[in-house]
């Protein structure tokens, strides 16, 4: 049943990660336009380099816990461990995202008062 | 995390009524919010349509992404299931639990859209002031 299990995971995060990282990709491209002085095809570049990096630590993240499951044996144990182990993948995910809106917070207020300033 | 094997089904039921009733939840407080979210986000960003709803849509993921994550993280349920009663009774307080935790939530977020447009008013307030004395100077 282990086999079973990690196959619903991984579909399971793979969708999750990719949906939020199509919506991060397509919601953050207005904030970083101003942090590169409103070069586009920079832009575009580091986005993408962003949303590949992204991609790498949350698949690789979410591959590699798969060897801390335990033995399934009931139907009960194995829907409890998928959505547990989501569950935290979610709130890691959660975590680096207010952590990314906080930091391009602060980058904006930056260059705010370095335009106010000249 | 030790598998359960007395009284399994109970614990299988309680999960499957919970998970989705989570995900309605969730679904639909978020929803209420961020549809409103947006008229916040154009007076915080005054006007600036693009920036307005990407900020939206951010918030919007990180609030699926917390309290979803939260949801199911916190699932299992640590009583011992034998009857009914019992199951009723930790399903109810899981699931009680989890939408007063979505209120707090929920009330967090319009706190922090009222004090962006609180500080995006003065800040238009203290431009509006300077540009007055230099026209007057």
């Amino acid at each position: 049943m282990n086999i079973l299990a990690y196959a619903i995971y991984l579909t399971i995060t793979f969708y999750i990660t990719t949906r939020v990282g199509r919506v991060l990709f397509k919601n953050g491209y207005v904030f970083v336009l101003p942090l590169l002085e409103n070069d586009e095809k920079l832009t575009l570049f580091v986005n993408k380099m962003l949303l590949t990096g992204y991609y790498l630590v949350n698949l690789g993240y979410a591959t590699a816990i798969i060897i801390t499951w335990h033995n399934i044996t009931t139907w009960t144990y194995l829907v409890q461990s998928i959505v547990e182990m989501i569950g935290r993948i979610l709130l890691i995910l959660a975590g680096l995202h207010w952590m990314n809106m906080i930091v391009i917070h602060n980058y904006g207020k930056q260059i705010l008062s370095s335009h106010h300033k000249t | 995390m030790k598998p359960v094997h007395i009284g399994a089904d109970f614990y299988l039921i309680a999960y499957l009524v919970y998970i989705p009733v989570v995900l309605v939840i969730t679904w639909y407080v978020s929803h209420s919010l961020f549809k409103n979210g947006k008229i916040f986000m154009l007076d915080i960003f005054r006007g600036k349509q693009d920036i307005a709803f990407a900020t939206n849509k951010l918030f919007e993921t990180g609030f699926y992404l917390m309290n979803l994550g939260f949801a199911f993280a916190t699932m299992r349920i640590y009583h011992y299931l034998d009857s009914n009663r019992a199951l009723m009774e930790s399903l109810s307080a899981k699931i009680g639990g989890f939408c007063i935790y979505l209120g707090a939530m929920l009330f967090l977020n319009l706190f922090f859209f009222f004090r962006g447009r609180k500080a995006a008013k003065l800040r238009m307030a203290e431009e509006a002031r300077i540009t007055n004395t230099v026209v007057r100077d």
